[in-house]
């Protein structure tokens, strides 16, 4: 998402001369212009505004509406409500689809992680500093399962794993082995992307300080490099659990009956209906991916890095 | 540092590249309704998928689909990514981890709220009754509209958060001269601002594009049983069907349309605006 670039960077020194200097803000969508706009210029302020509040509505007007309809008494979703409760998080609980299901993508998505940041960190790493010939080419491979739609790769990996059971004669499908294999495959890319953004804004001038005054690579690279890093890392280390966690598609195939993600098992409930009980199983979703976000952000920026 | 890379790439490797592969020898094969898969090297299942009726109308929804969500969350991304671009005050940050929020939330949640807004007795429904509007519920869910909004709604924050990288890179300056210069804001808009944005648009398309073209869950949700889209149409073979040949055949069908297409129309705008 980052890394396009149009023509040449913000000129901040030409802006800030230029932002003393006018009397007036005349930046014309983004300001109002001098007294007086004509009718024609009001109108097309207006129809700028709407549309990026009708941008946002549209985002997120479903969020909010699984967060309200969590809260409604009756156990059909009607306009309006009989009243307020929380007693279906409690009930979301105690259904043993939405628990599991919670367990396995929570278990899932921590081994994933835990696998795919150090893998991805180490390449991401080797990637930014050292020259290494066919760089690009390993870029492309590194970050080719989050280009590659995921149910085909869903798809090829059910295969896969078929033939693996054949020739290995055991189980991997709806293991939790398989299942974390697949989701390693969301979690390094989005390592490489994160830790790769955030290493090329590091000066590497206190490493060479450090080597300098004596310091082994070893010690640099614990006691400088890692540290330095560690905004980064963190991160990707959310961001990756997270998109592990709510990932369906990829999932989809390599799941089975007794061991089933968080997303599977709400999609096979909404195909039969849509109650608070899974609205509250959403909101509970919504709020995780809220705090683990802000978090991130007080690590590392999102508005630098996506 | 080939030590530091290779775990890493071994990984994807094994479980990318590997298994793509894989799926396009089966897709060679043969179905047969006994042994499931006889060994073969054959087209037939490519062949059979092109003069299907049935596919090429999913093909063709696909595609339509795609092409209209993506004109229309262009439309509705421009003006939100450039007012967050715009944005100088400690609002933005907040504004970008807002827009990203949806973007990690999964589709399975957010169709769920489009169930509750458009259903029969949903938000939309009962207001207009409630206003004495209609009296028998206006059938929005399980209609390609649903699956539009539902799509659009999906991919707008990839959009949004793409094209404001690429705005914020432009000069102010360039702006505040045309407008000095007397043109108008949609002159503004027309000859400076979108030229200018034009790398990252052409970046934000291709990739809601591909999102689009792979939707599964909000055609599965929104969609009903008659409106069928290419992802969930591979699924099936796989899960219900049992027929992996045919369905490793649609996997790469839809794998090649969207690479196609996405190529052909990087290098048609490219070339048309380039200069």
């Amino acid at each position: 998402m980052g890394q396009v670039r149009a023509g040449p960077g913000p000129d901040t020194v030409t802006r800030e001369a230029v932002t003393r200097m006018r009397a007036a803000p005349l930046s014309p969508l983004a300001a109002p212009a001098l007294a007086g706009p004509g009718l024609s210029v009001r109108l097309g302020r207006l129809a700028f505004l709407a549309a990026v509040f009708l941008a946002y509505a549209i985002v997120f007007a479903p969020i909010v509406m699984v967060v309200v309809t969590s809260f409604f008494d009756q156990e059909i979703v009607t306009f309006p409500p009989d009243g307020l409760t929380i007693r279906w998080y409690l009930n979301a609980w105690a259904q043993r689809d939405f628990a599991r299901g919670f367990l396995t993508s929570l278990q899932i998505a921590l081994a994933a992680t835990a696998i795919g940041v150090p893998l991805g960190t180490a390449a991401a790493l080797a990637l930014v500093r050292a020259t290494i010939p066919g760089r690009g080419f390993i870029n492309t491979v590194l970050l080719a399962p989050l280009a590659v739609p995921a149910i085909v790769a869903g798809s090829a990996l059910y295969m896969f794993y078929l033939r693996a059971e054949d020739w290995l004669d055991m189980d991997i499908k709806a293991t939790l082995g398989g299942l974390v294999a697949a989701n390693v495959l969301i979690t390094i890319p989005w390592t490489v992307r994160l830790v790769t953004a955030s290493l090329a804004g590091l000066d590497r001038a206190a490493e060479e300080a450090a080597a300098n005054l004596g310091a082994r690579p070893l010690t640099v690279f614990t006691r400088i490099t890692l540290p330095m890093l560690r905004p980064g890392i963190v991160a990707a280390a959310l961001f990756s659990f997270v998109a592990s966690f709510e990932n369906l598609e990829l999932n989809l195939l390599l799941v089975g009956p007794g061991r089933t993600t968080l997303p599977v098992a709400m999609l096979s409930y909404l195909e039969f209906r849509m109650d608070p009980t899974l609205a509250a199983v959403a909101t509970a979703q919504i709020l995780m991916v809220t705090i683990l976000m802000l978090v991130t952000d007080r690590f590392v920026k999102l508005s630098r890095i996506v | 540092m080939f030590a530091l890379i290779l775990p890493a790439v071994l990984v994807v490797a094994a479980l990318l590249v590997g298994p793509m592969v894989l799926l396009a020898r089966i897709s060679l094969n043969q179905y047969s309704a006994t042994q499931l898969m006889i060994e073969a090297t054959t087209a037939q299942n490519y062949l059979n998928a092109v003069a299907d009726p049935y596919y090429r109308g999913v093909m063709l929804t696909t595609l339509v689909m795609a092409f209209i969500c993506t004109a229309l969350t262009l439309a509705l991304g421009f003006p939100a990514a450039y007012r967050l671009a715009r944005m100088e005050s400690r609002w933005k940050s907040l504004v970008t981890v807002l827009t990203l929020i949806p973007l990690l939330v999964g589709n399975v949640v957010r169709a769920a709220g489009w169930l509750g807004l458009l259903g029969n007795d949903g938000l939309i429904n009962a207001t207009l009754r409630g206003l004495g509007l209609t009296s028998e519920p206006l059938r929005l869910v399980y209609t390609p509209g649903a699956v539009a909004v539902g799509t659009i709604a999906v991919v707008l924050p990839y959009m949004i958060l793409t094209l404001s990288s690429v705005i914020e890179s432009i000069p102010r300056a360039v702006e505040e001269a045309a407008a000095n210069l007397g043109a108008s804001a949609f002159t503004v808009f027309r000859r400076v601002v979108w030229p200018l944005a034009l790398p990252g648009t052409v970046a934000g398309c291709v990739l809601v594009f591909i999102l689009c073209m792979n939707t599964y869950a909000t055609a599965v949700l929104l969609g009903g049983s008659q409106f069928k889209m290419m992802a969930p149409a591979v699924y099936d073979q796989f899960s219900k069907g049992m027929n992996w040949p045919f369905g490793a055949a649609l996997a790469f069908i839809l794998l090649a349309a969207t690479l196609v297409l996405t190529v052909l129309g990087t290098a048609l705008l490219g070339r048309r605006y380039a200069r």
